[in-house]
This record gives structure tokens, sequence and C-alpha cells, in this order.
């Protein structure tokens, strides 16, 4: 034991003796780099919003369309009265077709599976009129509006549930002259 | 047009002699009678080739198919014939086949010529008498082979005095992807044929009563119009536009068709003089008049209306008068069928959701169910004799076409792929009544 720590001593004294003889070495102060502010550019190029008139201008029959200028209506089960709930979206349709009063639209009937094809081709009929009477009440001109059903040829989504029916029954705003 | 041809072919290949001195005998049917058992061993066939013997089993088994089908004969088991003598032709021994319950036996005998023309010959026997009944040759090119086959059952037909029945056809729409358009085939389903080209929707299509021209309605001019189609001239006539055309049927007594149209600002039914193009309106109901089918004396007209708040079946006369309901219970009822013996009313009915099909005893009142449990079932049609239905069904996921004897027995699926829908049996023939 005694022989340990003579030679922990001796060490200690080995090594602060080396260090007391070294110099310190010269050491640069460490300077903080210039970072230079990198200001992102701005990628989002402002999108000028478009008046109504504008869109009304620029787009073509097909993009107004695709687009959805006028909104498609639900119906109940086996009705073509037109729901409270719709008739918001028939104000503000009539509103659009109010403003350009030089369009013409196609306004078309469809159905949801339960019914037969038959029957159905004159039910998405009275969609369709319910939803242009309703218009034309308005204020709309019912010369600048056509009729037309498809019954339950065309559904808008497949699948067997009430809420694929719900979509399916629909009356289409299609403008077909500007 | 292709199918100008196969119509032709079908008049100038087509042969049919009648055997000489044989003396012909015709058994009447009469309703309730039991089956009547029909043995058919294999045909004398003298080629082996694959391709030919294929040929020999496709005519040897439509036949069969047929017999069986027709609820007047009764097939006897193929097993039961090896309880006998294997058959020999010119030396026949009918106790043997009355030993198996045989009735009649059918005698067939095929040959294939070196330029690959079928000629079929086959001979019908009474076995209780041993006595030759009649017989039939036909010719015809080696793809007709289906055909002659149906004509030669049709013969049995019309030897127990039936009208024909197996070579009677069915137009529908098959729709593949986005395509619907009207096509006609066999009435078990085979050999197809479009007849519509459009892109456009096609729908409903039906028969002229002389089976020579087919009305339908088509979406083609971006309005759903009635259309009429000669299947032997090939043109088609825009018979009424303006509003919604269709679900026309032709009167089996005059030439002019019942439609429904909304060209006056409701879904009205509307006659149409064929020759003259007159129309007459009538019905004049608020509420929506449609799917007008004719009774088979002509006189009177079935049809959809729904002046009491939903849609039911009513009849009216050929003049629009004396309209009365039809179906009493029920919320939803569509699509009325009259059979050709003019008693029976097959139609549609709405069920909680379910689609069936129903047949009204016009006599008794009583209604019986043709389907049940299997899916949505839309669009019957009655086969010219009476005995069978055709209709759609999307039992099996997708809507195909069915067959099914008229009590709701032997339901058989006719058609597969794509989705095919608004079936329509040819009508009755006029001549043979």
């Amino acid at each position: 034991m005694k022989k340990c720590l003579l030679i922990l001593v001796a060490l200690s004294l080995i090594l602060m003796f080396n260090a007391c003889g070294k110099k310190a070495a010269k050491v640069a102060p460490v300077q903080e780099p210039v970072v230079e502010k990198v200001e992102e550019p701005t990628t989002q190029v402002e999108r000028p919003v478009l008046s109504e008139e504008e869109i009304y201008q620029q787009k073509s029959l097909e993009e107004l369309n695709k687009d959805q200028i006028l909104k498609r209506i639900n119906f109940d089960f086996d009705k073509y009265t037109v729901r409270e709930d719709m008739k918001a979206i028939l104000q503000a349709n009539a509103n659009w077709l109010l403003k350009f009063a030089s369009v013409e639209v196609l306004i078309e009937g469809h159905c949801d599976e339960r019914g037969t094809i038959e029957y159905n081709i004159a039910l998405g009929e009275k969609r369709a009129e319910a939803a242009k009477n309703y218009l034309v009440s308005l204020g709309m001109k019912a010369a600048k509006i056509k009729i037309i059903s498809y019954g339950k040829n065309k559904p808008l989504v497949q699948g067997e549930d009430e809420d694929s029916y719900f979509q399916n029954r629909r009356a289409e705003f299609v403008i077909t002259k500007k | 047009m292709k199918l100008r041809q196969i119509v032709l072919f079908l008049f100038v290949c087509l042969l049919s002699w009648q055997l000489r001195g044989q003396e012909e005998i015709t058994i009447r049917i009469k309703e309730g009678m039991p089956m009547i058992p029909v043995a058919m061993p294999e045909f004398q066939f003298s080629e082996t080739a694959a391709q030919k013997s294929e040929i020999n089993s496709t005519i040897y088994e439509t036949i069969w198919k047929d017999l069986e089908f027709s609820r007047i004969f009764k097939m006897v088991p193929r097993e039961h014939y090896s309880y006998i003598p294997r058959f020999n032709p010119n030396a026949i021994n009918f106790k043997d086949w009355a030993s198996i319950q045989a009735n009649i036996l059918i005698s067939g005998q095929l040959e294939i010529t070196a330029d690959e023309r079928i000629i079929f010959s086959f001979k019908v026997y009474e076995v209780a008498s041993a006595r030759f009944i009649f017989g039939r040759n036909f010719g015809g090119k080696k793809d007709l082979s289906r055909l002659i086959a149906h004509r030669a059952a049709d013969e049995m037909l019309k030897h127990f005095g039936e009208k024909p029945l197996f070579t009677s056809k069915i137009v529908y729409i098959s729709e593949t992807g986005s395509d619907k358009d009207v096509y006609i085939m066999d009435y078990d389903g085979f050999r197809p044929t479009r007849i519509t080209f459009s892109s456009a929707i096609d729908m409903l299509p039906s028969w002229s009563a002389d089976n020579e021209k087919i009305l339908y309605t088509s979406y083609r001019n971006l309005n759903p119009d009635l259309f009429m189609f000669d299947i032997y001239s090939g043109k088609t006539e825009l018979l009424s536009s303006g509003g919604s055309n269709y679900a026309a049927d032709w009167s089996p007594v005059a030439e002019q068709i019942a439609y429904t149209s909304s060209k006056n600002g409701n879904a009205e039914i509307y006659l149409k003089n064929m020759k003259s193009g007159q129309e007459k309106r009538l019905t004049f109901n608020p509420a929506i008049d449609t799917s007008p089918n004719w009774s088979p004396n002509g006189r009177e007209i079935a049809f959809t209306s729904q002046r009491n708040g939903t849609p039911q079946i009513y009849i009216m006369d050929a003049e629009g008068s004396n309209i009365r309901r039809i179906t009493t219970e029920g919320s939803y009822h569509d699509s009325a069928a009259w059979s050709p013996d003019g008693m029976r009313l097959a139609f549609v009915s709405r069920i909680e959701n379910r689609f069936d099909i129903y047949v009204f005893n016009l006599k008794s009142n009583e209604i019986s169910k043709l389907t049940e449990n299997s899916g949505r079932n839309e669009n019957p049609s009655w086969s010219p004799d009476g005995r069978h239905l055709v209709f759609s069904s999307n039992r099996s996921g997708k809507y195909q076409l069915y067959l099914v004897d008229y009590d709701g027995r032997n339901v058989r699926q006719i058609t597969a792929g794509g989705e095919n829908k608004m079936p329509k049996w040819q009508k009755s023939p006029k001549s043979a009544k």
C-alpha cells in the first residue's frame, strides 16, 4: 500500500512538472463568422383574385362547368320537390345566371338506382323541372333553361350506401351558352 | 353490315326438305299434360376429326337443352340408355326404349361434307306404337350448327302443335365500359350481335309485332329520342324527339306503337300510327304516366301511373278510357308485361328496397312471386309461348340476364361479361296463330 501511494505521488509530480514546463499554445480567438442573412425569395406569386366577370370572360364553357360555377342540388328519396337546404344553392346559381343574362343552361335530372329504369326517367325529369321552376321563380327567363333526364343511367358515384344514393339524386346545371 | 350478311346467309344456306313418302302425325299439347319423355341416343356421325365432333356435340347438346327447357318434353337421362342394347337406327327395338320409359325417340344423323357443310337429318318415332312421326333434313355452313339445332328442336314443337321458340331472339342493352348499346342474341344467350354503335347512351329496346324492327331510345342527339331500326334494311329512323321519348311497345294487331313522351311537359302515353305518323295522346293526368304494354288482343294497354301518389299498375282501353287500377298493395310498381295468353301480368315491385318480379293472374286475381332474396330484379319479358320469362338481375354483383319458367322454376343465367339489362323477348309470330 505504501508503495502504491509513493508511485502515485511520483507520477503526479512528474505530470505537474510536465504541465508547468510547457508553454501555452497560441490559440487564435474564435471569431463568429459573419453570417449573411439569406432571405428566402418568395416563390409565391401573388395570385390576383379574379372577379366573377373575369372568370366568366376568361374561362371556356367546359372550364366553367368543370369548376362547377353552378352547383348541383340533391333531392330526397322518391321526391322531386326542392329541399329547404338546397334553396340557398339555387339562389346563388340564380344570382350568377341573372348577372350573366346571356347564359343558357341545361338542367340534368338524375336518380339513385333504387327505382326502375323507365320510372326514373320520369322522376329525373320532374327533378330537373322543379329546379327550373324555382330558378324561374327567382327571375330567370324560362326560355334560357332546358331540361333533360338521365334517370339512373349516369350515376355520379357507385355505391350501395345512403351517401352514394344521396349524391346520385341530383340536378346538375350545365352551361350550354355564354 | 355484318348482321345483314348473317341474315342473308341464313336464307341462302339453310335448306329444309320434307322426307318423302311418309305420313306425318301431329300431336297436340294440352294444358296440364305431363311432360313427354324423349330419348335421343348419340347421333350417327361419320367423321372423327376433333373440330367436326365439336359440331356434332354442339348440335346434340343444343337440341337436348332446348327440349329440356321447353317444359313440354323431358329428356330421358343418358345414363338410362346403358340399361338397353346400343341404338341401331336401321333396326330399332322399340321395346327397349319403352322399357326405359321413353315415349318419343329421336334418331339423328350428321354428315360434314368435304367443303365443310353440315347435313343433319333426324327422324322422330313414337315408341308405344313403333311408328315414324316425322323427319327433317337440314343443311348449312358449319358455323350455323346452333341455328340448325334450334330449327330441329322447333320442328319438334311444331309437330306437337306449338309455335317455334328455340329460334327466337332477345333484344337487350349491353354495357361495356361507358358504352351502352343495343344487342340481339339467341334466346339461350349465344351469338350476340351488336345493333347500335354510337357513343351515346341507348336504352329500352323493344320489337315490332313482326320482329323485323327494333324500337329504342338514344341520347345520340343529346336528348332521349325514340328511334326505329329495321333489321333487314339496316336503316334507322327517328320517330319522336322533344321531351323524353321512351318505353315504346308495338301493338300486336295494328301498325301502331304506344310509348311514353314528355313532349307536352309531363310524362304521358301516346299512340303513333306507323303508317301515317299521326299521334294520339292517351293520358291527360298531371302525374307520371309511363311504361305502356299492349294486351295480346291489342284492345287494352297496361301502364304505370303515379296519379294516386305512388307508381301503380293500371289498365286502360286502347282509346284511353276505362282506366282501372290493378295493384292494390305496395308503394312502387312498374314495367308491366302482358303474357301472350292474355291471362297474366308480370311486373316489378319494390318492397323495402328489394325489387322482385310478380305475376298477377287477371282471372283469379292471384299474385305469385317469381324472384326472392336475390338482388334487384327488373324488366320482365315473356317468351312467345308464355311459359318463360327473361329478366335482368344484379344478384351476381353486376346486372345480367336470366331466364325463368312461368312458375319461378329453372332460373338460368344467359349473359356474362359487362352488364346486360332491359331484355325483350321477340313477340309471338302472328302467322302461326
